[in-house]
Formats: C-alpha cells, sequence, structure tokens
C-alpha cells in the first residue's frame, strides 16, 4: 500500500498535452462564455419585454440541466442536423452556451449596479445607445464583476473534465490513459485533483490581482 | 442492428433511470448534511488541529472536478486499498463527500452570522454551549442557510449526472442506453434533461416554501 | 429659442408639473426656483428628454422633444451639466470630455482633445486633465462636467442644481466659472437654491409651486416689492432662503 508517484514521470509529457488542450478548450469558452454572456446580459435588461422573456428562458433551461447532458444532446444531436463539428469544437461551443449562462447574470448584476445618473449623462449627450453599451456599460459592469466572472471561469475549468467523456483528450481523459496504462489509478487521480486545485487557486489570486488592477483608478482614492 | 423505435416500456426505463437518481441524490443529501453539518459543529466548539485538516480537505475537493473524484474512487481505492467497490458504492461516497464539503462552508457561514450578542447573551444566562448552539443558533443558521443550501442542492442533483460515466444506472445512463438504440439523440437528451429541469424546479419551490416556513417565526409581527 | 408651452408630467398620481409655460430666449439667463418638490428638477429633464411629457410641447430650436428624430437634434443643441456630476468613472476627465464630440459629432480625436485640454485650463484644471474622476474633488469634478457639456458647444446649457453637492469653497470655484459664461452670452437655464448668484447674473427669474408656474419676470422686479415679493409664496419662499 505505497503511494508512489515516481511511475507518473515518463508519463509527464503525455499529461502535459492534455493540460494544455484543457487550456485551449478553456480560454476559448470564457472568450466564447463573456461574449454570449454580454449579449443574454443586455437581452435581460432590454425594453423589450419578448427580449428580455428569451434571455430568462435560455438562462433558466441551461442551469438547471446537467452539462453531460447539455453536451451529449449537442455531441450526438448536431450530426443529425448535417453539422460535423468535431468534439474539440463541440466541447468549446458546449462550454460556452453553458458558461454564457452564469456569466449573463454576472453581467446583468454589474449593468443594474451602475449609477443611473451616468446613463443618463450618455443618453443626454447624444450618444447611440449602441455606443452607450458599448463604451460606457459594458466597461464598467465588467470592471465591477471581475470577481464573480472569476468564479465562473474556474467553474468552467472544473466542468471541462466532463469533456473527457467525448472523447477530448484534455488533461482528466490523458489522466484516465495513464491510469490504465500504469495500472496505478489512485496516484494518478489523486495527483490529478490536486493539479486542478492548484490550478483553480492559481486562478483565484490571478483573478483577484485583476480585479485591483482594473478597478483601482474606479475607487475614490485621495481627493486633490 | 438496426436502430428501433421508441417502445411504451423505455417510459419505465426512463422512470427507472430518474428513481436511480433521485434516490443517490436524497441519501447522498441526508449523508452530506450529517457529515457537514457534524464537521461545522466540530469547528465552532474550536478543536485545533481538527479544523485545519477539515478546512483543507473540503478546498480540495471543493475545487476539483466531480468527475475526478469519482475515478479516484471507482478506481483508485480498489487498486490501492483492495477492496471492491461497485458503481453504486463508489457514488456513494464520492457524492456524500462533495455535498458535505459545500454543506459544511454554508453551515460554517451561517453559524458565523449569527451575532455575537445574542451568544454572549446566552452564555451570561448560564446555558452551556450545547444549549446555546441547540437553541439559539441552529434555528436561526437554519434560516440563514436555507437559501444558499437549495442553490447547492439543485446544483448537486446535476451532479448526480456524473456518476453514469462510472456505469451506475441513473437517468442519464438510461438516456445513453436510449440513444444508442434508437439513434434520436435530440428526443432523447430533450426528454432526459426537461426531467432534470423539472426535478430542479422542484427542488427550488421547495427550497423557497421552507424557507418562507422558517422565517415566519422571525418575521416581525408589530407590537 | 427653448419653447415649453403647457407643459405637464405626472409621475404615478401626483401632478409635478402642471400647465407650465415658459420661453427661453437665446443669450437669456434664465433661473428656476422654488420649493423641493415643485417640479423645478423635472422641469429641465423634460427639455433634454430624460422625462417625457404627459401633455403639452416643448421645442428647442423648433425641434419637438417628444419626437425620437427631434429630439436627437434638440440634443444636440443642449448641454445638461447634472448635480451629482455623472462623470464617467472609468475614463479620465479628457476622455469624458471628447467621448460625445468624437461619438455624436464625429469630430477627429486630436482635435476633440486638444479642445478638450484648453476647455479644462479655461478652468483652472489643465494639469488634472488625465485625472479619474475618483481623484478629483467635488467641485473639479463638476467643473469637469462644464466642459463635457460646452464640448458639445451647445446654444443652451441646462444647469440642475449643479452646485447642492458641493461645500462654499468648492461652490464658489463652479459660480466663477458659470458667471463667466453667462458674461460671455451663453444661453443658460438654471436650477439652484444660490439666490445672491441668482440674484447676479439672472436675465429673468421664474418660480415654481407645486407644479405650476407663478411667477415670470425680470430680475429686479422679481426682488421688488410690487413685483415679485408681492406674490405672498415667493416673498414666504424668499425669507426662508434668507435664515438658511
Amino acid at each position: 500500500m505505497r503511494l508512489d508517484l515516481s511511475i507518473l514521470v515518463p508519463h509527464l509529457g503525455f499529461l502535459a498535452q492534455g493540460a494544455l488542450l484543457t487550456a485551449q478548450a478553456c480560454g476559448l469558452a470564457l472568450i466564447g462564455s463573456l461574449i454570449m454572456g454580454a449579449l443574454v446580459a443586455i437581452a435581460r435588461t432590454s425594453s423589450s419585454k419578448w427580449l428580455r422573456w428569451v434571455a430568462f428562458a435560455y438562462v433558466d433551461l441551461f442551469r438547471n440541466v446537467p452539462f453531460i447532458v447539455q453536451l451529449f444532446f449537442f455531441y450526438y444531436g448536431l450530426p443529425e442536423l448535417g453539422i460535423y463539428i468535431d468534439a474539440f469544437t463541440t466541447g468549446v461551443l458546449s462550454l460556452s452556451i453553458a458558461g454564457g449562462a452564469f456569466a449573463s447574470d454576472v453581467i446583468r448584476s454589474g449593468i443594474l449596479a451602475i449609477d443611473p445618473g451616468i446613463i443618463e449623462a450618455a443618453e443626454v449627450s447624444g450618444l447611440s445607445r449602441r455606443t452607450t453599451f458599448t463604451k460606457i456599460v459594458l466597461p464598467i459592469a465588467l470592471r465591477t464583476s471581475i470577481r464573480p466572472l472569476g468564479s465562473v471561469f474556474v467553474n468552467l475549468i472544473l466542468t471541462s473534465s466532463i469533456l473527457s467523456t467525448i472523447t477530448l483528450n484534455e488533461l482528466t481523459g490523458t489522466a484516465k490513459i495513464v491510469a490504465s496504462d500504469t495500472f496505478k489509478p489512485f496516484e494518478v487521480y489523486v495527483v490529478l485533483l490536486v493539479v486542478y486545485a492548484a490550478l483553480t487557486y492559481i486562478v483565484s489570486i490571478l483573478i483577484g490581482l485583476l480585479h485591483k488592477r482594473l478597478n483601482r483608478d474606479l475607487v475614490d482614492g485621495a481627493v486633490a | 442492428m438496426r436502430y428501433s423505435e421508441f417502445t411504451p416500456f423505455d417510459i419505465v426505463l426512463l422512470a427507472q433511470g430518474l428513481g436511480v437518481t433521485i434516490g443517490l441524490f436524497l441519501a447522498t443529501t441526508l449523508i452530506g448534511l450529517l457529515i457537514g453539518v457534524g464537521l461545522a459543529t466540530i469547528r465552532y466548539y474550536r478543536l485545533p488541529v481538527l479544523t485545519q485538516v477539515v478546512t483543507f480537505i473540503t478546498e480540495l475537493l471543493k475545487n476539483s472536478p466531480v468527475l475526478v473524484q469519482l475515478f479516484l474512487v471507482f478506481f483508485g481505492l480498489p487498486a490501492f486499498f483492495r477492496i471492491n467497490v461497485t458503481p453504486v458504492e463508489a457514488a456513494v461516497i464520492t457524492m456524500s463527500g462533495n455535498t458535505a464539503a459545500f454543506i459544511y462552508v454554508i453551515a460554517v457561514s451561517a453559524i458565523e452570522s449569527i451575532g455575537r450578542d445574542q451568544i454572549e447573551a446566552a452564555r451570561v444566562f448560564g446555558l452551556t454551549r450545547w444549549q446555546v448552539l441547540r437553541h439559539v443558533i441552529a434555528p436561526q443558521a437554519t434560516a440563514f442557510a436555507i437559501g444558499p443550501l437549495t442553490g447547492l442542492l439543485v446544483n448537486q442533483l446535476q451532479v448526480t449526472s456524473l456518476i453514469s460515466v462510472i456505469g451506475v444506472m441513473d437517468l442519464t445512463k438510461i438516456g445513453n442506453t436510449l440513444n444508442l438504440r434508437t439513434l434520436q439523440p435530440f428526443i432523447v437528451w430533450a426528454v432526459v434533461g426537461v426531467l432534470y429541469y423539472l426535478c430542479a424546479k422542484l427542488i427550488a419551490w421547495l427550497g423557497v416554501r421552507l424557507e418562507t416556513r422558517l422565517r415566519a417565526h422571525t418575521a416581525w409581527k408589530g407590537l | 429659442m427653448i419653447k415649453a408651452e403647457n407643459v405637464k408630467k405626472v409621475f404615478g398620481t401626483v401632478t409635478v408639473l402642471e400647465d407650465v409655460n415658459l420661453t427661453v430666449n437665446p443669450g437669456e439667463v434664465v433661473t428656476i426656483l422654488g420649493s423641493s418638490g415643485s417640479g423645478k428638477s423635472t422641469l429641465i429633464r423634460c427639455i433634454n428628454g430624460l422625462e417625457k411629457l404627459d401633455g403639452g410641447r416643448i421645442t428647442v430650436d423648433e425641434f419637438d422633444v417628444a419626437k425620437p428624430k427631434e429630439l436627437a437634434e434638440a440634443r444636440k443643441r443642449s448641454g445638461t451639466v447634472f448635480q451629482l456630476f455623472n462623470l464617467y468613472p472609468h475614463m479620465t476627465a479628457v476622455q469624458n470630455i471628447t467621448l460625445a464630440p468624437i461619438e455624436v459629432l464625429k469630430r477627429p480625436k486630436a482635435e476633440a482633445e486638444k479642445e478638450a485640454r484648453d476647455l479644462l485650463a479655461s478652468v483652472g484644471l489643465g494639469d488634472r486633465a488625465d485625472a479619474f474622476p475618483s481623484q478629483l474633488s467635488g467641485g473639479q469634478r463638476q467643473r469637469v462636467g462644464i466642459c463635457r457639456a460646452l464640448a458639445m458647444k451647445p446654444r443652451y446649457l441646462l444647469l440642475d442644481e449643479v452646485t447642492s453637492a458641493l461645500d462654499p469653497e468648492m461652490t464658489a470655484e463652479v459660480l466663477n466659472i458659470l458667471a463667466k459664461l453667462a458674461a460671455e452670452g451663453t444661453t443658460m437655464v438654471f436650477v439652484t437654491h444660490e439666490m445672491e448668484f441668482a440674484r447676479q447674473i439672472s436675465d429673468r427669474i421664474v418660480f415654481l409651486e407645486k407644479g405650476k408656474l407663478v411667477v415670470d419676470l425680470p430680475t429686479e422686479r422679481f426682488f421688488a416689492e410690487d413685483g415679485g415679493l408681492a406674490n405672498p409664496r415667493v416673498a414666504q419662499f424668499l425669507s426662508k432662503m434668507r435664515k438658511d
């Protein structure tokens, strides 16, 4: 019953490849989630009742259905529609849609927290709605929402492990292969667990730093 | 093998899968509650070393993928400890531990939300730490925790879908089976999705009702 | 010319403005006085289109603020300065000022920036041009707000209690700039509590009471015993203000 982690050493290169795939998938999915989240958040705060309802339905649906079910729906379903995309793209797509649902809640809170007077100043200057959103509303909302968006990103990283079920050899997928190759699943999965936890810890720290940096001009500092 | 159509028996299959999902969810929620609240109580009594260890393990469980935790228990434990673990056992162990970790954090935060002045007043009146816990802290902490707890349980229900990967015949696994047989992914996964959705909504609704009932006692009724 | 005819505004069950008629000619400085809740700010917010009218008509240079396309034109001709400044917190002073000229008037960036810095210099903030609002005092923020409104080269300046959130020293800073603008011939519509200031620079004073415009007189006539003061409510209001 000895814990021998050295057997993992020859496989580190292979595991690193898996980690790289995880990083790529999560990076792309983050961008996808932010874009989806921003669009849906704007829809949920729009004056059109219909738009608000559609956006709400989307968020409600994708937050109350398990991710693996969503993933299978797209992975097995899209070919039926004649859409043939590979596992990586399907995974990123699925993560973006699910992540977007969570991100939209966060961004929506950020939008609603903006001082309405600022929007009024923009309106009265004659700025178009589009310009107001892209130059005023979103920049401010995103700055104040960095921490909760960081949580969404961390969640994305953990959820990406599920992509291993659609034959994608990201970190968890490669770990499974190494586990069966070495016949040492306990060692492999314990290390994997710690690696994911360490990864999310580092991301949380970076998010904290990013929050400080982006918000240092917004916080009332010394008055001249 | 030619694909086959849906049969009425498939409804039975779905019901069985749903039953396994719900049964496992309820069991692991219960165990998770016992462990999580138990650990939070231990922390309330401020036992030194244990708190650090518990914090470390809960942070590890909270910040790693549940799928990996499942693999560790299902594949890792038998290889390392030379014991037999069935898929259902592995699922119960993993989900209970994972749920317990999150409940621990919620419970700790709920207990700490109770103002110190109340606790001090109670102690000054001669109540023991246990009596304070039981009569002053527990009722208020519970009311406080229902909201976060409901959110957590809705999430944990989704997470149970992962036990299908290690072979448990839950709702998702049945979905896989039906999908492979009928090759109608849209229908199969839409139905499975709707079933999970309805269960999630049920939990959320129950949570709101429970919270209203618990908070009714603390509502200000006027002089 | 700004023309308000039979303006009516209702919030829920409360009629905040009723049958208000007001004309502001180019070059005039008009001050709107009244107690809290008399509808002063609401009137300004109707002129710049932040509130929709429930009755009557407001035109800015013949553009009807009730019609969206015409409102856009009306807004190009008027600039608003707010009581709580409403500066964009994520942009520097210069960026705050140049945003609308670049986006709405399509001015080239370099040109807009130079003008912005000149404006800031003229109000004494030349060295704070690249500061963020969080690094500026209240008086400084309001001065940036004034520059931001002026950058659009508006015909009419609308000022909604712009010194109410400032302490006496900062109030003086801002009032000096406004006095200069008035002397230069800028058309201004003020809502303010600063009686002395209003008396000094206004051409006309208008008094609102519970949503109705009850007095509209040239300044000296307003403060005369047989003019504005003849109205008991005005007299009461003025004596209260003096006591404060």
